[in-house]
């Protein structure tokens, strides 16, 4: 051991510390947070490569920050890659769909040298069934957790590698990814050849020619089936599948196509605390009752219930923790919430319908709901609601109460033509300033909404935010510069609808000194040539992209296809992959370097 | 106050209709009366609203197919007088029924004077509300709040917000629910 010390100790040249490396060997392990894990890495050239050696699981948080090369050189022992592709602005239908973050490159790397790698999570890449099956075949024996997390570009097919050669996984999550659907064979695969599955998730991803039989095959042969999502299935075809999971903690999906009192029959199993039954309407809501008082999560996003359902079922759970809805929840639905479940870690309140006579007229959300809640559920850690009318004392009142928040978004609708209190430059400084414990932060609003004043607030007051996603905000390019003076952990940022011109944005860029990846859609570009005045952010390893404006087909309100003219979007990352290679016809780099020198 | 005009060209005198105008060309001389006024019914309120914004900014005189600088204007002879003569104080909602009108039920003429013109839109009730409203309460603020639209461009119309994929999906798929024949038609979809 004395020798061992002495030789590490000539060795490190850089080093002052005095551990030898099998001591750092045993503590290194325990080190798990990534940034305790840098600050470990540039120590000196042993720890860089101990951690390396050492470290379990990466996050690639934009894949083309790196390539899979440079990956593999680091740390060529990887058990566990999480990597993400598509700006988050695609899971809103605003990214065309050939953008690109192609996992095939990475398979090819993974299949060919992390022998380790037992867990693998694509977020927002698009994957094609040739990838599914050299993964399958490469690392199919030991593949563990497996999820394609709104993927695309890939079918059933696929899927069927899959299920015939992944025989050791725990985990199987295809939530919200657009699956051509050929067939259910896939899923009988899966059900014959493992035993070991706990979590096996469909969500939201319109598969139905799955067979409910070959989920009770799984319950059957899977005994520490833990949760499952599914897509529409018809809930009186899983009675036996209930039956069989006797584990079952989480069920999500299925539908309800029979009279409601048949399903009176339906008993759920015993252990079953997190829930979200689609089109789940008042009839069908009682079989949820003799259990409510049990439930830690509540999804009621795909439920067909109005504000009085609401009440009704949320009164008796008073154990609640996570609770996921539509804005038809109402104002009076988050007082019945703020009264009854005051142990609610998560609040998601997405936006319902906006045509006349699809939501409950009651369903709206404001300011006397948010002072509700902030004065009930005092351990709310995660908050994102949809408003229709908001005032600087909510925000107040979130700010003194909500200490614990990390994670807040609030979007205010444009429904209403006159909302009550604009605009929110104080309260957003109270909430900004109390909540200190916030991470991520949304605020989507109005023309008005936010004075170049409260921009600056944003700035000076929120010291720990890392993520912040921001539309209509401030009045001209002095607040966004003020802004870009603060924000001192700011990370990512997201922008919609800004009244900034292109070289405010450069700028601002330049003096936010913790971004790394930034997303515009609707700012004032240049006339005369556009892209030209972001040259102010030219600089080494910071790539820009431009999505141009293009005619997209949406729905709107009254449920038409109408062609919309989206405007262009600016992308800006660090990396250290060089320039992208593989831009669709969609995407135009930006050669600034180019425009700069003409 | 600016004298401010919003016309109509009902002889079609204006020719120059720019380019980039969205107007089919209704202003033809040989159409009827009634097809203007079902043209003119289909012009979005928000259009209105902005022509009546960029009207008072804009303090152009009224003259025989004037164009005015936005793109949204439709003018119509007049002699424009040295008064002005205010938008009706109350919202006096006329529910004349002309015969024989190929209106679509629940909309009626709205007429506005303003400046010594006049202009009669066909609007249903709510759109003539929304219009009134605004007369009311602030044109100045108005103005404002269109001169910030005009600087961002065609931004506000096309930065809706944003709906979620999934939830999308849901909302179209719980309307096919809600308006299919038969409620139970899923049934055989999901059974196999």
């Amino acid at each position: 051991m004395e020798e061992e010390n002495q030789n590490s100790k000539s060795n490190r040249t850089n080093c002052s510390s005095s551990m030898s490396d099998v001591v750092l060997g045993c503590v290194m392990p325990y080190i798990h947070d990534p940034r305790d894990r840098d600050a470990v890495s540039l120590v000196c050239r042993r720890w860089y490569e101990l951690d390396a050696l050492t470290r379990k699981h990466i996050t690639i948080a934009f894949c083309y920050t790196t390539s899979p090369d440079r990956l593999r050189r680091r740390f060529k022992h990887l058990e566990s890659l999480k990597l993400k592709g598509k700006p988050r602005a695609a899971m809103f239908n605003l990214i065309p769909e050939d953008w690109g973050g192609f996992v095939t490159p990475w398979v090819n790397e993974i299949a060919e040298s992390f022998n380790c790698l037992k867990s693998l999570h694509f977020r927002r890449m698009i994957v094609t069934d040739s990838d599914l099956e050299v993964l399958a075949k490469s690392r199919g024996r030991v593949l563990q957790v497996f999820k394609l997390d709104k993927c695309s570009g890939f079918s059933t097919d696929g899927l069927l590698h899959v299920g015939r050669l992944c025989r050791q996984l725990r985990t199987l999550f295809l939530e919200e990814s657009s699956i051509l659907e050929k067939d259910g064979y896939w899923l009988h695969e899966l059900a014959l050849n493992n035993t070991v599955l706990e979590t096996l998730n469909l969500y939201m991803t319109d598969l139905n020619k799955v067979r409910f039989e070959d989920l009770e095959l799984i319950a059957k042969n899977c005994r520490n089936l833990v949760s499952v999502k599914i897509s529409d299935c018809e809930i009186l075809d899983l009675v036996r599948f209930f039956h069989t999971a006797a584990a079952l903690e989480e069920f999500c999906g299925g539908s309800f196509n029979d009279m409601p009192d048949k399903y009176s029959a339906v008993t759920f199993p015993q252990k079953l605390c997190r829930l979200g039954l689609t089109y789940m309407g008042k009839n069908e809501m009682p079989i949820v009752f003799p259990f409510a008082s049990l439930l830690k999560k509540l999804d009621l996003l795909y439920a067909l219930l109005d504000t009085e359902d609401h009440c009704l079922l949320i009164q008796k759970c008073f154990n609640l923790e996570v609770l996921e809805t539509r804005n038809v929840i109402g104002d009076r639905g988050l007082e019945v919430l703020a009264s009854s479940c005051r142990r609610l870690k998560r609040l998601r309140i997405e936006l319902g319908a906006d045509a006349q006579g699809m939501e409950d007229e009651e369903g709206v959300v404001s300011q006397r709901g948010l002072i509700a809640l902030a004065q009930g559920c005092l351990e709310l850690e995660y908050m994102a609601v949809y408003v229709s009318d908001i005032t600087n004392v909510a925000l107040e009142h979130i700010g003194a109460h909500l200490r614990n928040l990390n994670d807040f978004r609030l979007v205010l609708l444009d429904r209403e033509e006159r909302i009550t209190d604009l605009p929110l430059d104080n309260g957003v400084r109270s909430l900004l300033r109390q909540c200190k414990k916030l991470r991520r932060f949304a605020l989507y609003l109005r023309p008005g909404g936010l004075t170049d004043v409260g921009l600056g607030y944003i700035g000076q007051y929120s010291i720990n935010v890392r993520w912040m996603l921001l539309r209509y905000v401030g009045e001209s390019d002095e607040g966004l510069l003020e802004f870009s003076k603060g924000c001192p952990s700011l990370q990512k940022l997201e922008m919609r609808g800004c009244c900034f011109t292109e070289s405010a944005l450069a700028r601002a860029v330049m003096q936010l000194t913790s971004l790394r990846y930034l997303w515009v859609q609707g700012y004032r570009a240049s006339s005369s040539n556009p892209g030209r005045d972001l040259s102010a952010m030219v600089r080494p390893f910071w790539n820009i992209e431009l999505i141009p404006p293009r005619k997209v087909v949406v729905v709107n309100q009254v449920g038409e296809d109408v062609v919309v003219e989206q405007p262009a979007h600016i992308l800006a990352y660090y990396s250290l992959a060089g320039p992208r290679t593989d831009f669709p016809n969609s995407v135009v780099p930006l050669d600034l370097v180019g425009l700069v020198a003409t | 106050m600016s004298r401010a005009s919003v016309e109509l060209d009902f002889f079609g005198m204006e020719k120059r209709i720019s380019a980039n105008s969205r107007f089919p060309k209704f202003l033809h001389r040989q159409r009827s009366f009634r097809d203007i006024q079902s043209a003119i019914s289909k012009i979005n309120p928000q259009l209105l609203k902005s022509v009546i914004a960029s009207g008072s900014a804009n303090q152009q005189t009224p003259e025989n197919g004037h164009q005015l600088d936005s793109k949204k204007s439709f003018s119509v002879p007049s002699t424009p007088k040295e008064e002005l003569n205010p938008f009706p104080p109350l919202p006096v909602y006329s529910p004349l029924q002309r015969p024989a009108l190929e209106n679509p039920p629940q909309t009626a003429p709205l007429t506005i004077f303003y400046n010594g013109t006049v202009a009669v839109f066909d609007v249903p009730r709510d759109k003539a509300e929304t219009i009134l409203k605004l007369a009311q309460n602030g044109i100045s603020k108005f103005v404002e709040s269109t001169n910030q639209k005009q600087l961002l461009g065609t931004l506000d119309g096309d930065l809706p917000i944003a709906r979620r994929k999934s939830l999308q999906m849901f909302l179209e798929k719980r309307k096919e629910r809600l308006t299919s024949v038969s409620p139970y038609a899923c049934k055989s979809v999901c059974r196999l």
